[in-house]
């Protein structure tokens, strides 16, 4: 087992106290590698994104451990004191939607991260520019957003999300609304860029189109996962 | 490339920004009271005023003859009306004359009674006369006695006192007549001189006291106006200058005359002088008496003297004096004027010379810190 | 780090604009009704200051020519001429009425000034055009918010007066622009009613056997002139020797001519105090309301702002951005429409000031202390919107 990548043992998340409580997690243990990509699928109600959530730092979990990159950031109660450098830092977001701030242009979307984590301006850009080319949207880098179609709206989003290279990504329904193909592009970029960059990445899906494209794969129903072998194919 | 993009857009937002800043910037400078005062300036000119007098009048008559009884009495009959023009002794009305015609008929009659009585005086006279030589002659002759004759010659002088004093009741008689007569004349209400009849006081049948004036009369050559001067402006008013007369019925039409005399009595409560100015020539048609005049005196041309206008001169602190602008700075000069015209000219006697700067309008008050700025025109006033 | 603020504003600049300028005209109108109440009070310290004197001297216990009418006879300067102290004395009279010029009348105040020279109290200090009265009668110099210009030939109950001069904010302390004409003219003026009030009177004193004694043929004549005379005057203007002070010089006048005498800083308080006063009162109360309800406008613009930016607040706060950059952000951006809004309403307040028929005097400290009470507002305003946008919570980014 590598000592980088993101692993979660025992995290329960319950809901509310006493005769109401509703318990989302039920002892949820996970592993992710770098470079690898997993599919986490699960109807909805199924505590996928609570699982999420509490993977992305945004609500704290009730028990269990979190280690990322080899440091616990959570065990039974939060290690780190600023969650949002912890995000900013160490947790790449994929939206379903690209959630693109209007106001900035493609590139200063992307580096506006680097930027709030204090590097200078034009580094911050440099890379982001970088990200840009390998997501082959380079030619769009000063497209405002409202200018971009979707499928390069989320390219954006998903350089925003690689920008800091952060040791994992957590991507929710990225493909849901594209058709196949941008799908399967998606999906292409996201194990390259996981392979480029060495990052954990966890997809939460029920896109059918992609989930044959999966290694490994993670059920979750009703606060309890377990693993699955994935086909792993498509990819080529 | 980015750039491009951001500095479109930011030129886009400056070009908006831009000229409100301006504006702002602008308003900030140009008005309230950092603003800096528009001013017109105007320099010392060397001028020859020709100061003239301004003062109103009414038309009066020099001449105003109010014609009445001297006894009260009642107006018989008018024969004028107002307007009417009238010669000198023309008889214009009469008092009724009560009982004076019968009085003169009284009197005449007893004139002839005593002309009666003075021819008997005058016989008997005759005859005492005649008797009193006859008995001279007889004495002469011792034919009468010493006494008849005496006696004769006493009634000789009774006749001649009887005769003299019947002569001297005629006179008187005819005395009385005169008297009487000449107050029936009184009655007649008769014109002084040749003239304009103004007023009718009293119709026919009216009674009036005495000394009421029933018929005014007055001499039209004597119209003349009188005209008066605010003592403080009445500087070098003089008889016999030259004046136009704006009469207010003819406004556009100046009428020459000159100064007649100046009234020796002032009027104290008013603050005035008085003059009385006459025609040149004699109008046609006659202005009505007591129509409102303004008269405007021309005084003598004075030597040319350096001269400002007077809407130049403020008062700082109690002084007199002009806003000078040397060099773009102002300052306060106290000046001492001399006389000036109806134009609004003034002399300088002490303060200024030719040739300086000076402000003559200002769109505030100025104080010796105030900013200023030279326009041709405030703002707001038509040329 | 680049300006989340600027950037925000430069890519909806329209929005921001717009808001600005709404803003500002709200601004705009509150600093223009300051303005007003400021001119109000003006008009009466410019009454004062124009008259040229230091002192007032009217009817006794009545409260001078300007808040109640006063009568003094006008040979009663001499008296006061020959007290010590006392550098000028000018008779003058004030009243306010129609001035016709053609088909048209204005209201004005009629300002009868002594027969002298430009500098005695009483006569316009100075001028803007024409020239100041040289003749003794029938003529008159006009403010030109009469509406009357050099030339113009104005009617002043029966007798015509050519004006000869333009004066600027030579007002009374209602407002009313002044006409100066000769203190003559306007006694008669003052006194004289129109042609068929004095044909009554005439008759009346005709039918009275008082006067119309036939013994005495010109009794009548002489009552008639007299009662068709006036020789009274509203107030006397003292100017004292500069070594004097006013209450040496008023005090005597005080006592032995039983006369009611005000300085300059008891005019001001009757002027202010009590002529205005009630107006001004009511213009501030507005005034007051104005500018709460700008400012809660103001409040509401910018919690309006941050509310239509939720989402990009919570991806932002997602995404790892400090809560002090977001509080920036906001702040910044209330600033700069303050700072837009207070620009375009001191233009707006600057162009519409002289649309108004009164005089609206706007003063710097007045825009300093709106700046200032604005930048007060958005900033208070904004950490209410600060305090909104940090409670949002990230989760609901991810929905």
């Amino acid at each position: 087992m590598s000592a980088r990548g993101i692993r979660i043992e025992n995290l329960s998340k319950r809901f509310g106290a006493g005769d109401t409580a509703v318990l989302a997690l039920k002892d949820v243990t996970m592993q992710v590698a770098p470079g690898e990509v997993v599919g986490l699928i699960g109807p909805s109600g199924s505590g996928k994104s609570t699982l999420l959530k509490c993977l992305g730092a945004v609500i704290d979990p009730t028990s269990g451990r979190m280690i990322l990159d080899d440091t616990a950031i959570y065990d039974d109660r939060w290690k780190v004191r600023d969650l949002g450098a912890l995000r900013r830092d160490k947790i790449g977001f994929v939206f379903q939607a690209p959630y693109l701030i209007p106001f900035l242009d493609a590139t200063d979307n992307v580096a506006l991260l680097p930027m709030l984590a204090g590097v200078p301006n034009d580094e911050a850009r440099q890379r982001a520019r970088e990200l840009l080319t390998a997501l082959d949207v380079q030619h769009r880098a000063q497209a405002m957003p409202s200018q971009l179609s979707g499928g390069e709206q989320q390219r954006v989003a998903i350089a925003r999300g690689l920008v800091n290279r952060p040791p994992v990504i957590l991507a929710d329904e990225p493909t849901a609304p594209l058709d196949s193909q941008r799908a399967m592009a998606v999906i292409r970029i996201l194990n390259d860029m996981a392979r480029r960059f060495e990052t954990a990445i966890i997809v939460v899906t029920h896109d059918e189109k992609i989930i044959p494209t999966f290694k490994r794969i993670y059920h979750i129903r009703d606060g309890v996962t377990h693993e699955e072998a994935g086909e792993g194919r498509g990819l080529d | 490339m980015k750039f491009r993009r951001l500095q479109r857009r930011t030129l886009a937002l400056i070009a908006v920004i831009a000229p409100l800043v301006a504006l702002f910037v602008y308003v900030a400078l140009r008005s309230g009271p950092l603003a800096s005062v528009p001013v017109t300036v105007t320099t010392t000119e060397l001028r020859a005023l020709a100061p003239a007098l301004s003062g109103i009048g009414t038309v009066q008559a020099r001449y105003k003859y109010k014609i009445g009884p001297i006894h009260a009495g009642r107006v018989e009959r008018l024969d004028v009306h107002v307007g009417d023009a009238v010669k000198a002794g023309q008889v214009l009305g009469e008092m009724a004359p009560v009982d004076l015609d019968e009085r003169i008929g009284a009197q005449q009659a007893a004139i002839k009674s005593a002309e009666a009585a003075l021819r008997q005086a005058e016989a008997r006279q005759t005859f005492a006369q005649t008797q009193a030589n006859r008995y001279e002659r007889l004495l002469a002759e011792r034919i009468t006695s010493e006494e008849n004759t005496a006696i004769k010659r006493q009634e000789l002088a009774v006749a001649n006192a009887a005769l003299w004093a019947a002569r001297e009741d005629a006179s008187r008689m005819r005395a009385e007549l005169a008297a009487l007569r000449a107050q029936r004349s009184n009655l007649r209400l008769v014109a002084p001189v040749a003239g304009l009849v103004t007023a009718r006081h009293a119709d026919p049948g009216t009674t009036v006291v005495a000394g009421q004036a029933v018929v005014e009369v007055i001499d039209p050559a004597s119209l003349w106006v009188d005209a008066r001067f605010d003592q403080i402006s009445a500087a070098g008013l003089a008889a016999g200058l030259p004046t136009r007369i704006v009469l207010r019925s003819r406004r556009g039409q100046d009428q020459p005359g000159r100064v007649l005399w100046i009234e020796p009595q002032a009027d104290a409560v008013t603050e005035e002088t008085l003059a009385k100015i006459v025609f040149d020539t004699p109008l046609s048609p006659l202005p009505p008496v007591g129509e409102l005049a303004e008269v405007t005196v021309q005084l003598p041309e004075l030597p040319a003297t350096p001269t400002i206008p007077n809407a130049a001169i403020r008062a700082v602190d109690g002084k007199r004096g002009v806003w000078k602008l040397t060099d773009g700075k102002l300052a306060f000069m106290p000046v001492v004027f001399g006389r000036s015209d109806l134009d609004g000219h003034v002399q300088v006697e002490k303060g200024l010379a030719a040739g300086d700067q000076l402000v003559v309008y200002s769109e505030k008050a100025l104080t010796a810190r105030s900013r200023t700025h030279v326009v041709d025109r405030l703002p707001g006033v038509s040329p | 780090m680049i300006s989340l603020a600027g950037r925000d504003i430069l890519h909806a600049w329209g929005k921001f604009i717009f808001t600005g300028i709404g803003l500002g005209l709200l601004i705009g109108v509150t600093l223009t009704m300051a303005g007003l109440y400021r001119g109000m009070v003006n008009d009466g310290k410019v009454l004062l200051d124009n008259s040229g004197a230091d002192l007032w001297v009217v009817q006794k216990d009545t409260l001078g020519p300007y808040a109640e009418s006063s009568s003094i006879p006008d040979d009663l300067w001499r008296s006061i001429r020959a007290m010590p102290g006392v550098a000028q004395t000018a008779n003058v009279t004030y009243l306010t009425m129609q001035v016709g010029k053609g088909d048209e009348d204005v209201r004005a105040m009629v300002v009868g000034i002594t027969a002298g020279e430009p500098g005695v109290p009483g006569w316009p200090p100075h001028l803007v055009a024409g020239r100041q009265i040289t003749r003794g009668h029938y003529e008159a110099v006009a403010d030109l918010a009469t509406g009357f210009q050099v030339g113009d030939v104005l009617r002043i109950r029966r007798n015509r007066y050519t004006v000869v001069g333009s004066t600027r904010r030579m007002v009374s302390s209602n407002g009313d622009p002044m006409v100066f004409i000769p203190l003559k003219d306007a006694q008669e003026a003052q006194f004289l009613k129109d042609n068929d009030a004095i044909l009554m009177q005439r008759r009346r004193t005709e039918a009275n056997p008082a006067f119309n004694r036939p013994g005495v043929p010109d009794l009548l004549d002489a009552v008639i002139d007299s009662q068709t005379s006036n020789s009274y005057v509203n107030a006397v203007l003292v100017r004292i020797r500069p070594e004097s002070t006013s209450q040496e010089v008023a005090d005597p006048i005080r006592r032995w001519k039983r006369l009611t005498v005000y300085d300059r800083a008891q005019m001001e308080d009757i002027l202010v105090g009590k002529l205005i006063a009630t107006s001004a009162r009511q213009i501030g109360m507005f005034l007051m309301i104005l500018a709460l309800v700008s400012a809660a406008i103001v409040a509401f613009i910018i919690y309006t702002l941050t509310m239509d930016k939720i989402r990009e607040i919570a991806v932002l706060k997602l995404i790892g951005t400090r809560n002090r950059t977001i509080a920036a952000m906001i702040l910044q951006q209330s600033l700069v429409l303050g700072v837009i809004g207070f620009v375009v309403g001191k233009i707006t307040a600057t162009f519409a000031a002289p649309l108004f028929p009164k005089y609206v005097l706007l003063v710097p400290i007045d825009s300093v202390m709106g700046f200032l009470a604005l930048l007060a507002i958005c900033v208070l305003s904004s950490v209410v919107a600060i305090r909104m946008a940090l409670k949002i919570d990230p989760a609901e980014a991810i929905g």
